[in-house]
Order: structure tokens, then C-alpha cells, then sequence
């Protein structure tokens, strides 16, 4: 056994490319896709007024807002940016009031405008406190508004307002949802291409060699899975550091805990390998199915957007099938909704059954079947 | 003694060799003749317990093997028809990987290595990548790689298939000293006539899964001893010419090739003046009429009715 695992590392070492390209495709989407400019939390929405009313209290009010970025626009731009749909709504700002475009209803435009109705609230409310003190010098205006911020900031009680993609809230990231997304999903091709040197072994008569010699059947079995288990888990170690240690993601602490999730998700998909492999008769079918079954299980597991968005009932019952699904669930149990321990066990249980029972069938079959 | 007897091995409805006995005596050198597709590597996979077969049974020393085929596998060193090599390790880290598997370690296999490389004539290769290899070179770093744990038995699928003559040449030669130097039992598997000609003590000719004829190369060609193979020579051949041989009854068998025409026919005709006469009726100019010593060829084509590369 430390003979096929010597030659397989010596051949990794010599030929290492389809790891490293899978590893770099992985880093490089996430870092596309959930790290760039246009990727933020917050819901950009347009707005345009004068340039008085841009530095006065409404326009800085706007800018201080944590849910939403208020992006200031030329006015005829505005009404385009809306008209094309690039924005849910548009906002024209005025001292005494403000003017709305919207395309089509949404919550968020509910909430948008609420927001709006907010700020000039507070203006007026503003307003009226200095009217009340019938302060004379500015000292005297920011003094009295000082106070009064105060006493805000300490209500009797509060009412806050959030929407879906805001960065308070734990139900989506979409840099986290990318890491876990990619990084799952291209470790099925690095896994996948690691597996198939059983089918070409078999192929080329190496394996017959294998089975004349005095290893045991499983020593060569172990030989191979524990190097494809190597190969796929060194990956994720990488990717995961590089995000955690070089691009400075916070994983809430639970760094330790994805390592450890994902030694279940890189058993399972070992033993996927093997079952495909059995299933397959010869290299050229393999090389067909791999894109197929990893793309599909990306779509239908939720590697590429939130499972919550998806309505059809017949996804949803394909994803219980899909161990991506569950080493998605585990991820984000653990990372983003931060549950208990019980929450996070139970995807990584399913995980370890799906691989017990595609290891279990995948070599029957192929003992089976003479390749 | 290794034997198959009685053996078949079905997939699905297709019936890959059919009730086939086979022996392989210690010290011989035996082959196993057919066209692609006779059944000859399923046969060499179940006689070296890789392949159990659907009936019948593969005896080592008169013990069964195929429920315990641990002592035959002892002893088997198994060439396959596919290049069996990691093409990314060096010609010697090949050696050192195969040889590990059997157990082989430190000075023994160091030693073991050296002797081997320099018996296939890749001393200077040693360190050489295999996929830079010749095709030649791979097939005898091929075989050399069976050879490492000193089997008793080696057992040759094609060996020689694709590759040039020089290198074949080579393997043929080793084949032979390995036999002779050694005492290695060898079962060599080939759709070369000539290549089993030149090698083997007794010869088995497969076809469709049955095996058609076994015996010593001068037995086979008994097989033919009651028939002449003549051979006709002309620059050109005419429709007519070829449909009267092929219409004349005292003809056998008939095989075109080029400028060649083969003919089997019984030795007790006289049917040399007949040709002359169907060929001037032809108007083909006859350039030579030879009488040709019997082939493996000319007794595949006779037991089958098509040339062994068909």
C-alpha cells in the first residue's frame, strides 16, 4: 500500500496541473464573484437633487444609511438607470421634499421609501426641536441637537428596519456563499480526475499486475481512496486559508469547524467518484458524466445561489439526493447562522451515510463488472 | 503443470471461449495463435486466475485454482497486451514500484533491478521518464517489470503488437534466452505466425472462442500433410481467371493477395497442366508456379476459410 501511494504522490508531484487549476478556478470565482466592487451588502439606489440639498442634513442622512447606498446621479441618468431596471427605484431630493421613480412594486421599494420618509421625519422632527428651544447661534443649534441625539440613542423602545441583503442580518453572504459554493463545487473535479486512474489502471492492466502481487484487494482500494481523499481535502485546506489567513474573510470562528465539516463532504465525494467510476465503461464516458453530475449538483445543491430562492418542489426533493446540499447546509449552519452543534451534525451524518452507501455499492460494481 | 479445463466463459449471450483444454508443461515455450477478438486474452485472464470462468476448471499441480489461486499467482508473471506502466515515473521508480508490490526491498531489490534493466537493454534508460520512451522501449520495460519477482511462469499477451521490427526482434530474442537460460515457462499470445513459429514448442490456434487445433508446430502442419499449397505469380489478374480457380472443386481453399494467388489443393491431383490451361483461357501470363512449404498461415486459412489477420 505505501508503494501505490509513494508512486501516486511522485506522479502529483510530477504532474500537479489539474490541482492546481481547479484550486486556482476555485479561488479565482470566489474572489469574482463574492469579492468584487458591485458585490456589496447593501441595495445601491440612485438619487439626485441639488447640490445645496447634497450637503446639507438630508444628503449626509443619506449617506450614513447602513441599509442602503444612496448613490448621488445626474437626474435624466437616474430616470434611465430605472427605466433599464438596473435599480429598483430612484430617488429626486428636494429640501421640503423628495419625488420617487419606480419601476416595479417590490418590498424593497417599500421599504426604500420608508426610509426617505424616515430621513425628512427626523429633518422635521429636527426642525421642530430647535423651534421648541428658540436657540439664536449655531453653537447653540449643534448643542441642543447633540442632546437630543442622546436622548435618542437611549430610547424607551426601538423599531428597526432590514431587508434581505443587509450586512447585519445572518441569512446571506455572498462572499461566504461563494467560498462554500466554489470550493465544493470544483473539488469534485479535482476529486473526480484523481478517482479516474482506477478506471485507466484497470484499463491499462496495471491493476491486474496489482491484483497478481501479494497486496490485498483492499490495500489497493485504500491506497487509492486515501490519495484521492488526500488530494481533494489538501485543496479545500488551501482555498479555505487563502480566503481565511490572505483575503482576511471572517468565518466567525468557525474555521476549525469547516475543516473538520468538510473531511465528511470530501469522504462522500470520494466514494461518488468511485460509484461513477463503476458505473462508466470507459474513459471517454467519464469524462462526459463529471461535468454533467458536478454541474447539476452545484446548480441543485446550492453552490451557486441560496437553496432559499428556489420555489420548484421537484429541485428541492433532487437537492435532498445531492450531498453538496448538505455540505452547503453544514457550512452555513455553522458559519453564518451560527446554530448549535446538534444542527451542524446532522447534514455531516447524511453526508457520511451517502458515502458509506455510494463506497459500499460503487466497489460491488466494480468488482462486478470486469472493466 | 498448468491446465484449463474444459473451460467457458460467457458475457451475457456471447460465449467468449467455449469448452477449451488447454496444458502448459514446465519448461515450454507455448502459444496461443488466433485473429483480434479469438478469445486468447480472456483465456490467458482465466488461466492466470485474473478471470474466473463461467464453467470449467484452471488446476496448478492438480490442484483447482480458482477459488484459491494464491500458489498459481506465486508463481505468474503477467505482461499485458496495454502498456501496464506509470507513464510519469522513470523506467527504474517503475521497477522500484512493481517490485515493492511483490515484497522486494533494500539491497535485494536494487540488485534485482539492475539485473532485470540490463536483461531488456534499458540499463541507460534507467532514469528516463517512460513517456519518452520508443514504443519498442515500453513493451520491454513492459515485460521487464513481470520479470522482477523471478516468475515461474510468464504469460505474454501480444506483446509485440505495434511496434518495430528491430524491437520486436529483441523481445523475441529474450523471450527465447529466457527460456533457455532460465527455464521459464512461457505462454505467448500472438497473431504473428512467424513470431510463434520461431518461439514455441507447441502451439494452440484459436478461433471464435474454440480452440480449432493444438499440437507441435510439425503436428499442426500435418494437418495440411494430404494437401499442396501452390502458389501463382503474375503481374495482373483477370475476373475471369479468379472465378474459374474459385469454380474448380479440386481447389480448396483460395486466398488473392496482390500479385500472389495461394491455392490449397489435394496432393493427389495433378493440377499444374489444369492451371496453365485456365490461365492462357484467361489470358493471364503466369510469371511463376511454386509448390510452398505448409505455414501456420496456410492451416489457419484452411481450418478457418480466412487469412489469421482478417
Amino acid at each position: 500500500m505505501r508503494g501505490i501511494l509513494l508512486a501516486k504522490f511522485t506522479t502529483f508531484i510530477r504532474k500537479p496541473w489539474v490541482f492546481v487549476l481547479f484550486t486556482v478556478m476555485s479561488i479565482g470565482f470566489t474572489l469574482i464573484i463574492g469579492y468584487t466592487e458591485g458585490n456589496e451588502d447593501k441595495i445601491t439606489v440612485p438619487v439626485a437633487g441639488a447640490e445645496e440639498v447634497r450637503t446639507g442634513s438630508i444628503g449626509k442622512a443619506l449617506e450614513e444609511n447602513e441599509v442602503y447606498h444612496f448613490k448621488w446621479q445626474e437626474e435624466t441618468d437616474l430616470k434611465e438607470i430605472v427605466r433599464l431596471g438596473e435599480a429598483e427605484a430612484g430617488i429626486i431630493i428636494e429640501e421640503t421634499g423628495y419625488e420617487m421613480f419606480i419601476r416595479v412594486e417590490t418590498p424593497n421599494v417599500q421599504l426604500i421609501e420608508q426610509t426617505i420618509a424616515n430621513i425628512y421625519t427626523e429633518k422635521i422632527r429636527e426642525n421642530q426641536v430647535l423651534e421648541l428651544f428658540q436657540s439664536e447661534t449655531a453653537a447653540e443649534e449643534e448643542a441642543i441637537l447633540t442632546a437630543y441625539h442622546e436622548s435618542m440613542d437611549q430610547p424607551i423602545f426601538e423599531i428597526t428596519n432590514d431587508n434581505f441583503r443587509n450586512a447585519d442580518s445572518s441569512q446571506f453572504d455572498e462572499g461566504l456563499h461563494a467560498i462554500f459554493g466554489f470550493t465544493l463545487f470544483f473539488v469534485i473535479y479535482t476529486i473526480g480526475y484523481n478517482v479516474l486512474p482506477i478506471l485507466i489502471e484497470k484499463k491499462e492492466g496495471i491493476w491486474d499486475r496489482m491484483i497478481l502481487s501479494p497486496l490485498k484487494k483492499w490495500e489497493i482500494y485504500l491506497a487509492n481512496l486515501v490519495y484521492s481523499f488526500f488530494e481533494g481535502y489538501l485543496q479545500i485546506i488551501i482555498i479555505f486559508s487563502v480566503f481565511h489567513y490572505l483575503v482576511g474573510v471572517d468565518f466567525q470562528g468557525g474555521f476549525a469547524g469547516i475543516l473538520l465539516i468538510m473531511l465528511a463532504y470530501t469522504f462522500t465525494i470520494v466514494s461518488l467518484g468511485i460509484f461513477v467510476t463503476a458505473l462508466v465503461k470507459n474513459i471517454q464516458q467519464f469524462n462526459a458524466v463529471l461535468p454533467i453530475l458536478s454541474v447539476s449538483m452545484a446548480m441543485i445543491g446550492g453552490a451557486f445561489w441560496p437553496l432559499e430562492i428556489v420555489q420548484s418542489d421537484i429541485l428541492l426533493a433532487l437537492a435532498k439526493l445531492n450531498p453538496l446540499t448538505y455540505g452547503m447546509e453544514a457550512l452555513n449552519n455553522l458559519v453564518l447562522y451560527n446554530l448549535p452543534f446538534e444542527e451542524i451534525l446532522m447534514p455531516v451524518s447524511i453526508l457520511i451515510l451517502m458515502g458509506v452507501i455510494f463506497m459500499g455499492v460503487g466497489i460491488h460494481l466494480m468488482e462486478k463488472i470486469h472493466i | 503443470m498448468l491446465e484449463l479445463i474444459d473451460i467457458t466463459k460467457k458475457y451475457k449471450q456471447t460465449k467468449a471461449v467455449k469448452n477449451m483444454n488447454m496444458y502448459i508443461e514446465k519448461g515450454e515455450i507455448v502459444g496461443l495463435l488466433g485473429p483480434n477478438g479469438a478469445g486468447k486474452s480472456t483465456a490467458i485472464s482465466i488461466l492466470s486466475s485474473l478471470l474466473e470462468p463461467t464453467s470449467g476448471d484452471v488446476k496448478f499441480e492438480n490442484k483447482s485454482m480458482i477459488k484459491n489461486p494464491k500458489s498459481l499467482r506465486q508463481i505468474v508473471g503477467i505482461v499485458p497486451q496495454e502498456i501496464a506502466l506509470y507513464e510519469d515515473l522513470s523506467a527504474e521508480e517503475n521497477m522500484k514500484f512493481f517490485g515493492r508490490i511483490y515484497r522486494l526491498k533494500g539491497k535485494t531489490l536494487k540488485n534485482k533491478i539492475s539485473e532485470v534493466l540490463e536483461q531488456i537493454g534499458l540499463t541507460d534508460r534507467r532514469k528516463d521518464i517512460v513517456k519518452t520512451f520508443s514504443g519498442g522501449m515500453k513493451r520491454r520495460l513492459n515485460i521487464g517489470v513481470a520479470m522482477l519477482h523471478d516468475p515461474e511462469i510468464l504469460i505474454m499477451d501480444e506483446p509485440t503488437v505495434g511496434i518495430d521490427p528491430q524491437s520486436r526482434n529483441y523481445i523475441l530474442q529474450t523471450v527465447k534466452r529466457l527460456n533457455k537460460d532460465r527455464q521459464m515457462t512461457v505462454l505467448y499470445t500472438s497473431h504473428y505466425m512467424e513470431e510463434v513459429e520461431y518461439l514455441c514448442d507447441r502451439i494452440y490456434i484459436m478461433d471464435k472462442g474454440n480452440l480449432i487445433a493444438s499440437g507441435t508446430k510439425d503436428e499442426i502442419k500435418q494437418i495440411l500433410a494430404s494437401e499442396n499449397t501452390i502458389s501463382l505469380k503474375a503481374d495482373h489478374w483477370n475476373e475471369r481467371f479468379i472465378t474459374n480457380l474459385r469454380e474448380n472443386p479440386q481447389i480448396h481453399q483460395m486466398k488473392v493477395d496482390g500479385n500472389e494467388i495461394v491455392l490449397v489443393v489435394s496432393k493427389d491431383v495433378n493440377i499444374f497442366s489444369k492451371l496453365a490451361h485456365l490461365a492462357e483461357e484467361a489470358n493471364v501470363q503466369l510469371r511463376a508456379v511454386d509448390v510452398k512449404q505448409v505455414t501456420l498461415e496456410d492451416v489457419f486459412l484452411h481450418l478457418t476459410g480466412r487469412a489469421l489477420r482478417d
